[in-house]
């Protein structure tokens, strides 16, 4: 039965603004939208479990729904939480492959070399695409020869020369596909003279969630708001982190998908750009070497779900000679794992078409976007690299 | 964040509001919750419709009179030549983006709903209303509506029974037609979501477009004129129906039916997009909750996404709408304004919210309900003073009736601009 | 002036007039039936369908719980359909008489009710919803019916043995010939033209309007009609029957219905000329609303989608008395007896619960009259629909490639009629109405066999702008295939859509806050805003 804090469905006007702005909808008639798998159909899911629609399983999760919803419809969260709620799961090594993030990266880091040329090559993919149904055009990240963490463990020595301290929470990506970026936010911290702190985290569950595994998430969920609590030098300071998808778990889908109590760290969490763009405009900005690009935004869709979009913008906006164009907003298309399914690839890469048209029509030196996975999906498809905002920051400090 | 100005609403009004700002130098930003009402309209922009339920030739003219006898409508704290500047401040905007709209040299025109009722408005867009159209409407004899296999949205034998009883189509032979897209046939594989957009991306498709007017011409057997539901194109619409028109030498009109509505999607898009290209900043899918005020000055809002964090401006535009857009919340026995809980006009009584009938001739008394404002504009809060910094525009504003006045967007428009006008001069003042 | 013949005309197509028709077809003996509005539009389809298990009476009316329990059991055979077994809770919160409990399973006990006592949290475990605080728990074979279906399935099966069915047809007066009745006189709302049909034998299950009907016969009976009142919740808020275990009163059951939920009931008199202008009113709301919250605290966070309210049919046997307190027993008068007019029958007072058996009783004082010596099969004969009992999973796979929301709606409407709706035809399933996945093909069923005049009936027949939207897309949707589908105009269309939005606009009227006045805002946005519809003029008549 229903929970009261689940009934949201319960104020959808049926003004059907949601199916407008639905990427998957938009690319593909097997998906019957955002309203019929959303607040429509729980009305019947909740009368009779079997009039679950096994078509809602093509919804990538983006949220745009709820960004366009008038009514305050959490319509994504409707639809994840009957995929695992109303139907039977099955196991397939795929999914449960992509959705151990750090499983995969603690192994792909060990024996990196050898895992980037298999990953790349024709014949592997032809395997994986047979075997696993994971589709051969897909390119697949890097893994990196040594951990974020590990760096880290000499960068930790001088962090507390630093009075004020920051808990970050850098993600799977981070420490084991790109630490850059992770040394990147470091050193925008460290420049802001906020001294670092990293904690045993957890994958934050995105994938898992994505992939059913929801008692999973929820202890992953439960082990991250217990040490990011507990890592929390003062009741004030801040929890940051430089992934979209990662701040949203910890923000929105704790609480509202997997039911967690996420308030000893709620309002701690903030997402990177707006923790550095708050300090900017408390004054502390460090000095900035001007930066003599055109750069393209693209605005991921779960950043524009926590409505922090904005930030992003006006930080980019702060860093001197930076020319920044606004990408119309569109869905990279990739949402996480959705991209690396056989049966999603195809809508996939239509889905993202709509961006990769704009920005080869912007044609900026390079795209500059907050998400890993909407980078991996851009820099597949087209031409141009893709930077993290903070990246860029970390340029421009001298 | 800090800024200049905050509109909270993302609608027609706060757009218009937002781009006159950002448009002067103001740091402007909107917060909207949710698509606007705009997604559900016709896509025309009605000044005055009717007054004491009769329809409207000349709205200026009748601006007068409604300005002389309600004191506390909008349209009279904004005074008629502010109103004119308003709508032509508003028609160039879109122009910027590609969207043009026309009048009918400052009297109202119709145009035809999907009953084929007739109703009075001021701006239509090209599809809608034209030169061409004014003139072709004259000599017409022929008229095809037609709709497309498969779409249940519209029935164009009901548009056609009545729109033939009217007395300017007297001499006119109306025929209703269905036609079949064969581009539909892969979009049937899941007719469960079958809505305009879905037709109107197929006529995203050039390709698309060449083949759909030869269906149309084919259908069309010598009309003068051929009435379509509108899904000509969400952004290259201008193109489309160029190549209709050009292909089919026919004069192709657009009638907006069930949500959501293309003709309303276009005029979002293309103040969005002007909006941006300004430099604004737009807060999409985060609601206002709560403000914080010193002295009945407002001094920052925070929201459901940013709690803790507030978003402070000097001036504030509250454009958040009527009751479906969540600008005020009506609960069993009780309304008000939820982000500064300003002073309503309102009945406390739920049974005198409505009237007895649907469509009861004199509408429905809560659809005047909102914000009480002083002639600038300025809302009162709940001990009754002027909130300094603060300004309403659009559906919030109490006092007239969007829909029996036919004044919607109108009032939108004007009050947005009207509104924007006095921040700006603070704000030069101020420099 | 058109003229037919038959032996039985029966008047009121409620569940009884349906059921006698259904009764006298099974027997061989032609009828015809004849309904001023539609099928089950009276009280018949304005009560909470709840299907009694007979334990709300039990206490205080034995033999009306006996019989809710026999009927009950043939139901669930012959109606599955039309029927959830969802089963019943009674539970008792802290105000209320604890030793009422007591009574009531012991009154269970004697009427053989399958009544059991079971654990608070128990209780809990059936219906998370429920009041924490509860005391104590009863557990009853308490089910849900659907009043329209069941109605529509006997007209069906009727109809498709040879029965004729005028519905939107007044009675304007029942004919006689001395002491013997010769047949009614008609007027057909529709086509706006008067007919006859002559009979020896004229039931009169016309209800509480049946008092009407006798005076045009010059007889008296009289009526004491009494108005109870209810409220709708926009999704299924209980899974299982929720009674308060105290003596029957004000708002003291939550019935889940098909989608959604209805919270139950007052009872209020009314004089009997007001039948026809019954309007719920406001504190009968905040009674329901208040009382309802106590069982399900949820009521209070839900949508209310709708009001309305029925008019319970009680004869007057004796006296003057308050609505619940009358007997519901059953009244069949023979009028020969009674008032020496021969053929006149009356069926009165009585429960939806029991008609198939008000039914019987009926038929068999027909086919005594006429002669007619078949014996009653309608207890073991399935109502079409209920044919065969086949489970939602076997149906989904049967029409695998429409999506299960649709098929398991269809299914559970119209039962094994389904095959008669759907089809993998693309077409055929897209959706009119969203929020109850009403498809074109059930539409276009209901209108070609169904007896579907206005969209009010399609309504009826489908659920189609029932649910949270109340027709905002989907009634312009449906009013357009009336066109497509059956003999009806442009204008007509048109008409009707006017008339089904202030159908649909009485019943949300006294629940006007909230998303319900968002949901009306929008609704008024697009038929009077968008589309004009106020414009229309009616055509003068």
């Amino acid at each position: 039965m229903i929970k009261l804090e689940n009934i949201s469905f319960d104020h959808c006007i049926k003004c059907t603004v949601c199916t407008i702005y639905c990427p998957v909808a938009r690319v593909t008639h097997l998906y019957p939208g955002p309203k019929q798998s959303g607040p429509d159909t729980e009305r019947l899911r909740i009368k009779n479990p079997q009039l679950l629609d096994i078509s809602l399983k093509y919804c990538s999760n983006c949220k745009r729904c709820e960004i366009a919803c008038p009514s305050d419809v959490k319509i994504a969260d409707i639809i994840q939480t009957a995929k695992w709620r109303y139907s039977k799961k099955e196991f397939r090594i795929r999914d449960f492959l992509l959705s151990r993030t750090d499983l995969m990266g603690t192994f792909g880091t060990i024996f990196s070399p050898v895992v980037n040329f298999f990953t790349h090559l024709g014949i592997v993919k032809y395997f994986l695409d047979l075997i696993f149904q994971i589709p051969k055009g897909r390119t697949f990240p890097n893994y990196a020869s040594m951990t974020f963490r590990k760096w880290f463990k000499e960068a930790k020595k001088y962090q507390n020369k630093y009075l004020e301290k920051v808990v970050y929470f850098h993600g799977c990506y981070v420490n084991y596909n790109y630490p850059q970026l992770g040394k990147d936010v470091v050193k925008v911290l460290n420049a802001l003279g906020k001294g670092v702190i990293i904690t045993k985290e957890k994958c934050c569950g995105v994938p898992l969630i994505a992939n059913g595994y929801i008692k999973k998430a929820q202890s992953h969920g439960r082990h991250n708001i217990r040490v990011l609590s507990r890592a929390l030098p003062h009741e004030q300071a801040r929890i940051v982190s430089a992934s979209s998808s990662c701040s949203l778990a910890l923000k929105h889908e704790y609480p509202n998908l997997l039911e967690l109590d996420n308030t000893p760290i709620a309002n701690n969490i903030a997402y990177i750009t707006q923790y550095v763009l708050e300090e900017f405009e408390k004054g502390n900005i460090p000095n900035l070497k001007p930066l003599k690009y055109t750069v393209a935004y693209h605005s991921p869709c779960h950043l524009e779900r926590m409505g922090n979009v904005a930030f992003t913008i006006e930080l980019l906006r702060k860093i001197p000679g930076l020319t920044v164009k606004i990408l119309h907003s569109e869905c990279c298309g990739i949402s996480g794992t959705y991209g690396f399914k056989n049966e999603y690839y195809a809508i996939s890469q239509a889905v993202g078409s709509e961006l990769f048209k704009i920005i080869e029509e912007a044609n900026p030196d390079f795209v500059v976007t907050d998400c890993e996975t909407c980078k991996w999906q851009i820099e597949m498809n087209t031409k141009y690299t893709v930077v993290h905002p903070i990246s860029l920051l970390a340029k421009a400090i001298e | 964040m800090k800024f200049d100005c905050i509109i909270i609403g993302g609608g027609i009004s706060g757009l218009t509001a937002g781009i006159r700002c950002v448009e002067e130098g103001l740091h402007t930003a909107i917060i909207s919750s949710g698509m606007s009402a705009l997604h559900f309209s016709s896509g025309s922009i009605d000044v005055l419709g009717y007054v004491h339920n009769k329809v409207v030739y000349k709205p200026f003219e009748a601006l007068d009179t409604l300005t002389g006898t309600i004191a506390q409508h909008p349209y009279t704290k904004c005074g008629k030549p502010l109103i004119v500047e308003a709508l032509q401040f508003f028609k160039q905007e879109c122009e910027t983006q590609n969207v043009y709209l026309f009048d009918n040299e400052n009297l109202n025109h119709f145009h035809v709903t999907a009953l084929g009722t007739l109703k009075p408005t001021y701006f239509s867009q090209r599809s809608v209303f034209n030169e061409d159209v004014y003139n072709r409407f004259k000599s017409m004899k022929k008229i095809v509506i037609l709709n497309f296999e498969g779409y249940r949205d519209f029935h164009p034998k009901l548009a056609a029974a009545q729109l033939s009883k009217h007395a300017l189509f007297a001499n006119c032979e109306i025929i209703a037609k269905s036609i079949d897209m064969p581009q539909l046939q892969d979009i049937t594989r899941h007719p469960h979501e079958f809505r305009s957009v879905d037709i109107a991306r197929i006529f995203e498709n050039e390709e698309n477009v060449y083949r759909i007017a030869d269906v149309i011409r084919l259908a069309a057997e010598g009309a003068d004129f051929v009435v379509i539901p509108a899904f000509m194109g969400i952004h290259n619409f201008n193109q489309v129906h160029n190549i209709l028109q050009s292909r089919t030498r026919l004069l192709i009109y657009e009638i907006p039916t069930l949500p959501p509505s293309i003709l309303g999607l276009r005029i979002d898009n293309a103040l969005k997009s002007r909006f941006a290209q300004l430099g604004g900043v737009y807060i999409a899918g985060d609601k206002v909750v709560r403000a914080e005020s010193n002295n009945d000055v407002v001094q920052a809002v925070y929201t459901t996404n940013h709690p803790e964090n507030p978003l402070e401006a000097k001036f504030y535009i509250l454009a958040t709408g009527s009751f479906f857009s969540g600008g005020m919340i009506s609960e069993f026995n009780n309304m008000y304004e939820p982000v500064f809980k300003l002073k309503l006009h309102y009945e406390p009584e739920r049974n005198k919210w409505y009237s007895p009938q649907f469509f009861y001739s004199n509408s429905h008394p809560f659809l005047e309900y909102g914000v009480v404002t002083d002639e600038n504009l300025r809302p009162y809060d709940s001990k009754n003073n002027i909130i300094q910094n603060v300004y309403c525009s659009g559906a919030i504003l109490a006092h007239y009736n969007p829909i029996r006045e036919g004044c919607g967007s109108g009032v939108a428009i004007s009050t947005a601009y009207k509104a924007a006008n006095q921040i700006i001069s603070l704000y030069k003042l101020m420099r | 002036m058109k003229t037919l013949e038959t032996e039985v005309i029966i008047i009121g197509g409620g569940a009884t007039g349906c059921g006698v028709l259904r009764d006298c077809t099974l027997r061989g003996i032609k009828a015809i039936l004849i309904e001023k509005n539609d099928i089950a539009s009276g009280t018949t389809g304005r009560n909470h369908g709840l299907l009694h298990s007979g334990a709300r009476y039990a206490v205080k009316d034995l033999e009306s719980a006996t019989e809710c329990i026999k009927e009950n059991r043939i139901l669930k055979q012959i109606a599955w359909h039309c029927i959830e077994p969802t089963g019943g809770l009674f539970v008792t919160l802290p105000e209320d008489d604890p030793t009422y409990h007591n009574r009531l399973l012991e009154s269970c006990k004697f009427a053989g009710i399958d009544a059991k006592e079971i654990s608070v949290k128990k209780a809990l475990a059936i219906e998370p919803n429920l009041n924490p605080n509860i005391l104590s728990a009863i557990w009853v074979p308490d089910g849900t019916i659907d009043p329209f279906r069941l109605a529509s399935a006997n007209i069906l099966d009727s109809v498709e043995r040879g029965a004729l069915v005028f519905t939107h047809t007044e009675v304007e007066r029942i004919m006689l010939k001395q002491n013997q009745v010769a047949g009614v006189q008609c007027y057909d709302k529709i086509a706006r033209e008067y007919f006859e049909v002559y009979a020896p034998i004229v039931v009169n299950a016309a209800g509480v309007w049946g008092q009407h009907i006798c005076e045009t016969a010059g007889i008296e009976l009289k009526m004491f009609p009494s108005k109870g009142s209810m409220v709708i919740i926009d999704y299924r808020i209980n899974n299982v029957v929720v009674n308060r275990c105290r003596v029957p009163s004000d708002g003291d059951i939550i019935v889940p219905g098909d989608t959604v939920s209805l919270i139950g009931t007052t009872s209020r008199k009314i004089p009997y000329d007001k039948i026809d202008e019954l309007v719920v009113d406001d504190d009968e709301i905040d009674i329901l609303l208040a009382d309802g919250e106590k069982l399900i605290p949820n009521v209070s966070r839900t949508r209310v989608l709708r009001a309305y309210c029925g008019v319970r049919p009680l004869v007057a046997v004796s006296g003057e008395m308050d609505g619940r307190e009358i007997s519901r027993g059953v009244v069949l008068i023979d009028h020969k007896e009674r008032d020496n007019v021969q053929g006149l029958i009356t069926i009165a007072g009585g429960k939806l619960m029991t008609y198939r058996l008000m039914a019987q009783m009926t038929t068999d004082l027909i086919a005594k009259r006429i002669g007619n010596k078949k014996r009653c099969i309608t207890h073991k004969m399935p109502l079409p629909g209920s044919e065969k009992r086949v489970g939602y999973t076997k149906k989904i796979k049967y029409f695998s490639g429409i999506p299960n929301s649709v098929v398991g709606s269809t299914h559970y409407r119209h039962g094994e009629r389904v095959h008669n709706i759907l089809s993998l035809q693309k077409r055929n399933y897209g959706l009119i109405c969203e929020c109850e996945m009403v498809t074109l093909g059930e539409v276009e069923y209901a209108i070609k066999n169904l007896k579907v005049k206005d969209l009010v009936d399609l309504r009826r027949r489908t659920r189609i702008g029932m649910g949270p939207c109340q027709g905002e897309l989907c009634a312009y949707r449906a009013a357009g295939l009336f066109t497509e589908f059956g003999e009806f105009t442009p204008d007509t269309s048109t008409k009707l859509l006017k008339d089904f939005i202030e159908e649909r606009f009485k019943g949300m009227k006294p629940v006007l806050w909230g998303d319900g006045l968002r949901e009306f805002e929008f609704t008024y946005w697009i038929y009077q805003g968008l589309f004009g519809l106020g414009l229309v003029e009616e055509e003068e008549q």
